[in-house]
Parts: structure tokens; C-alpha cells; sequence
């Protein structure tokens, strides 16, 4: 972008100043570049600058924890999406659902969207996990980091949970009768965890909205932090590289 | 070419990982039949290089969103997500199951007391998990030094694989066993 001064269009000049002001570096053509953009861009600072060509390797990550939070992104967008049309009362709920089925533009694919990748990220965090383990991944410095995976993990379970009743269906409700009825064996405190929990003794009005405000703001926000927490460790804590 | 790196020493090199400077203070023995101690962990050169992870990784990434998107899209489009009557507390479908990735719970409660399967066996299972790394003291990441970590790892997954399965296949009216699912069930016209 240098001109001689005779040449200089202001047109040009304004536009260079604001892509400049934007991106702080052309294109990574060279190492030095590259890093440079790394280092300066907020997206790109998840990651170290440098990392050991072997710890990025496809075939040691398997790509499954990017994986997980590329699929926690899609729900939270196929989500936001599905929020504009469903209301999470039992008189309208299910209603909502046919709508979205049938009549809202896309609505269909968005809602099956949502549902497969839900059942995709407890599947690629699962093995995400197997895969840490069976690599000895967790181990020191790692050990902590271990924990918050899996505490990510259960997130994940409570949240492709809490998102089982939203239909309002025969499947829903009764999965979540069921699933909620193991919380009532635990000594003493288990009625009242069931209670507090589905807002009722039965899988009612209460337990939609508890379900509902747990699965859309809840239960995200905590799996949110965890995750920031997590990436960050990664980092910190350095990478472990092929065996 | 071959280097030898560290002394087996899985701890040290996790922290020391980040100087990533590997060849400098390690005095390097000829690797072959003439070493008095076979080296732990022999690694190729190229292994220790590092890359910038823009655009390195940042590609692979891509790449993977990429073809899990299609694929996302593509079932999405193909197959339709369940949903079945609206809900009636009145009406309990026979059998009445879990979400599957907690039907492996169910499937122990079937077999255990409630105390033991709903409470106490997950609960031992979570605290296990976060306890893992504190645990198991072995600095080693080799599968050959893991034996044992492998074995019982790899048990745990198969018996929640297994209980998984069993609750989603092999179990219909009132949870009881059944082959049907899978089978079908001679005599009857349609699947009950």
C-alpha cells in the first residue's frame, strides 16, 4: 500500500486505512507474518502462536475436541433459531414444535440440526475423552485439566437432558419421568432432588420452564466458562505431542 | 535421523515442552544395537518441529467444521428428528426408557439396588474420572508401560457401551429382555 506522494488516491488511502485498522497483517505468506496475525488477532489467540507439528497431527487428536466445540456452536446457533418459535409452555410447546416442523421456513432442518448434532457432541466429547485417556494426555502437568473435561462432560449430558423434555411429546416427558425418578434414590436428599428439579412431583408445567431456563441460559453459560477454562489450560499447560 | 529425548520421563517433558528447544542440552548417543540402555522414547526429527498454528492448524480445523457440517446437513435433510403424540401423563408408553446415554443407567438399575445403581455407581464413576490423574503415578505415556490403566479403561467403556446397548436394543415391554428388537418376533405380524 505505499504510493508516492503524487499519487496518492484519498479513495484508496481511507479504504487501506480502514482494512488496516481491522486486520493488522496481510496475508501469512511468511512465518514471521503468520505468527504476527496469531498473535494480534482475538479468534486466532485461542491458539499458540507455535505448536509441535506432531501435537496437531490428524491422526493423534482425531480432531474430536474442535469437533465438540464446533457442534457446541452449531447448537447454540440452531438454538438461538428454535428460540424465536418456541414458547416453553405445556399448552403450546408441542404446538410450537409441529409449527416448526411444518410451517417455519427451514424450521425442519434446523430442529433435526439441533437434535443430531446434540446426539453428535455427547458422541465426539465421549471419545474425546477415550482418546486423552488412552493417550495419557491427563497426565502431569495435566491433571486439572482432566477434571474440567470431565465436568464438561457431564455439562454436556445435562444439557443434551434438560433439551429432551422441550418437545413436550410422549418421548420427552416420560424419558425425563424416567430419568429424574434415579435422582429420587438417593438417600434423604433424593426426593427433594427430584423436587427441586422438575419444580413438582410430576413431570409438569414447572419442570418445562426449570428444564427450559436450565438448558438455554444455565446449563450453556456454565459449559461456556468451562470450555474457556479448558481451551486456556491447553495452552498453559503445553501440548503433549505424538507418542 | 533419531533423537533420543528425555529418559522416559513423561512428567518432565510435559513442562518442559513449551522451551521446545529438544536437541540442545541432551547429549546425543548413537542410537542402534551399541547403546547400553535402549532410549525410552526415540522419536524422528521431524516430530519436534514446530509450525505456526495459523495457518497449520487453523486449516485443519477448518477443514474438519467443513466436512462436519455437510455431514450434520445431510443427515439433517435425510432423517427427520422424532416426535411422537403430544405428551398425556395419562398414557405411560410401554417401555418408557431414558435418553440412550442414560439408558445404561437404567439398564443397572434393573440389575442393581436403586441405592447402588442410581446413586452410588455414578457417583463412584464421576469421582473416579476427576481422581484419574491423581491416581494413576505412572509417568509413563506408553500403551506398553499402561497395561493395567489400558485394561481398566478399556473395560469400563465396553460395560457402558454394553449396558447401553442391551437398554436400547434387547429391552421392550416393562424394560423385560427381549430378542425381538433385533430378531423379531416369530408368530406376531407386526413388532408390539
Amino acid at each position: 500500500m505505499s504510493a508516492t506522494p503524487s499519487e496518492v488516491n484519498p479513495v484508496r488511502a481511507f479504504v487501506a486505512q480502514v482494512w488496516g485498522s481491522i486486520f493488522r497483517h496481510g496475508l501469512p505468506t511468511t512465518d514471521k507474518v503468520a505468527a504476527r496475525t496469531a498473535l494480534t488477532n482475538f479468534f486466532l489467540h485461542i491458539h499458540p502462536v507455535r505448536v509441535k507439528k506432531s501435537a496437531i497431527r490428524v491422526s493423534y487428536t482425531l480432531c474430536l475436541g474442535g469437533l465438540s466445540f464446533f457442534l457446541f456452536i452449531i447448537l447454540t446457533i440452531t438454538g438461538l433459531f428454535l428460540m424465536f418459535y418456541y414458547i416453553p409452555s405445556v399448552d403450546q410447546a408441542y404446538q410450537n414444535i409441529k409449527d416448526l416442523q411444518f410451517v417455519a421456513t427451514f424450521g425442519l432442518v434446523i430442529r433435526n440440526m439441533h437434535r443430531w448434532a446434540a446426539h453428535g457432541m455427547v458422541i465426539t466429547v465421549w471419545l474425546h475423552m477415550a482418546r486423552v485417556f488412552y493417550q495419557g494426555a491427563y497426565k502431569p502437568p495435566r491433571e486439572f485439566n482432566w477434571a474440567i473435561g470431565t465436568l464438561l462432560l457431564l455439562t454436556t449430558l445435562l444439557l443434551s437432558f434438560s433439551g429432551y423434555l422441550l418437545p413436550w411429546d410422549q418421548l420427552a416427558v416420560w424419558a425425563i419421568t424416567v430419568g429424574t425418578n434415579m435422582a429420587k434414590y438417593a438417600p434423604i436428599a433424593g426426593p427433594y432432588t427430584r423436587y427441586l428439579l422438575i419444580g413438582g412431583r410430576n413431570v409438569a408445567q414447572g419442570a418445562l420452564l426449570r428444564f427450559y431456563v436450565l438448558h438455554v441460559i444455565a446449563l450453556p453459560l456454565i459449559g461456556f466458562l468451562l470450555m474457556v477454562v479448558h481451551f486456556w489450560r491447553v495452552r498453559k499447560d503445553g501440548f503433549t505431542g505424538g507418542l | 535421523m533419531a533423537t533420543v529425548v528425555g529418559g522416559g520421563n513423561g512428567n518432565q517433558r510435559g513442562r518442559t515442552a513449551e522451551v521446545a528447544r529438544p536437541a540442545v542440552a541432551v547429549p546425543r548417543p548413537v542410537s542402534g544395537p551399541e547403546l547400553a540402555t535402549p532410549p525410552l522414547v526415540v522419536r524422528r526429527r521431524e516430530e519436534e518441529e514446530t509450525v505456526v498454528t495459523f495457518p497449520a492448524l487453523v486449516w485443519k480445523e477448518f477443514l474438519a467444521g467443513l466436512l462436519m457440517f455437510v455431514f450434520l446437513m445431510v443427515v439433517s435433510i435425510q432423517v427427520n428428528a422424532p416426535l411422537l403424540q403430544r405428551a398425556n401423563t395419562a398414557i405411560t408408553p410401554n417401555p418408557a426408557k431414558a435418553p440412550w446415554y442414560f439408558v445404561g443407567l437404567q439398564e443397572l438399575l434393573e440389575r442393581f439396588p436403586p441405592v447402588m445403581a442410581g446413586v452410588a455407581f455414578p457417583t463412584f464413576v464421576i469421582v473416579f474420572m476427576i481422581l484419574t490423574p491423581y491416581i494413576d503415578r505412572n509417568p509413563s505415556r506408553r500403551p506398553q508401560d499402561r497395561k493395567v490403566a489400558i485394561l481398566l479403561f478399556t473395560t469400563y467403556l465396553c460395560l457402558a457401551v454394553a449396558f447401553i446397548v442391551i437398554g436400547v436394543f434387547f429391552r421392550s415391554l416393562a424394560f423385560n429382555w427381549d430378542w425381538g428388537l433385533l430378531l423379531g418376533h416369530p408368530g406376531l405380524k407386526s413388532n408390539v
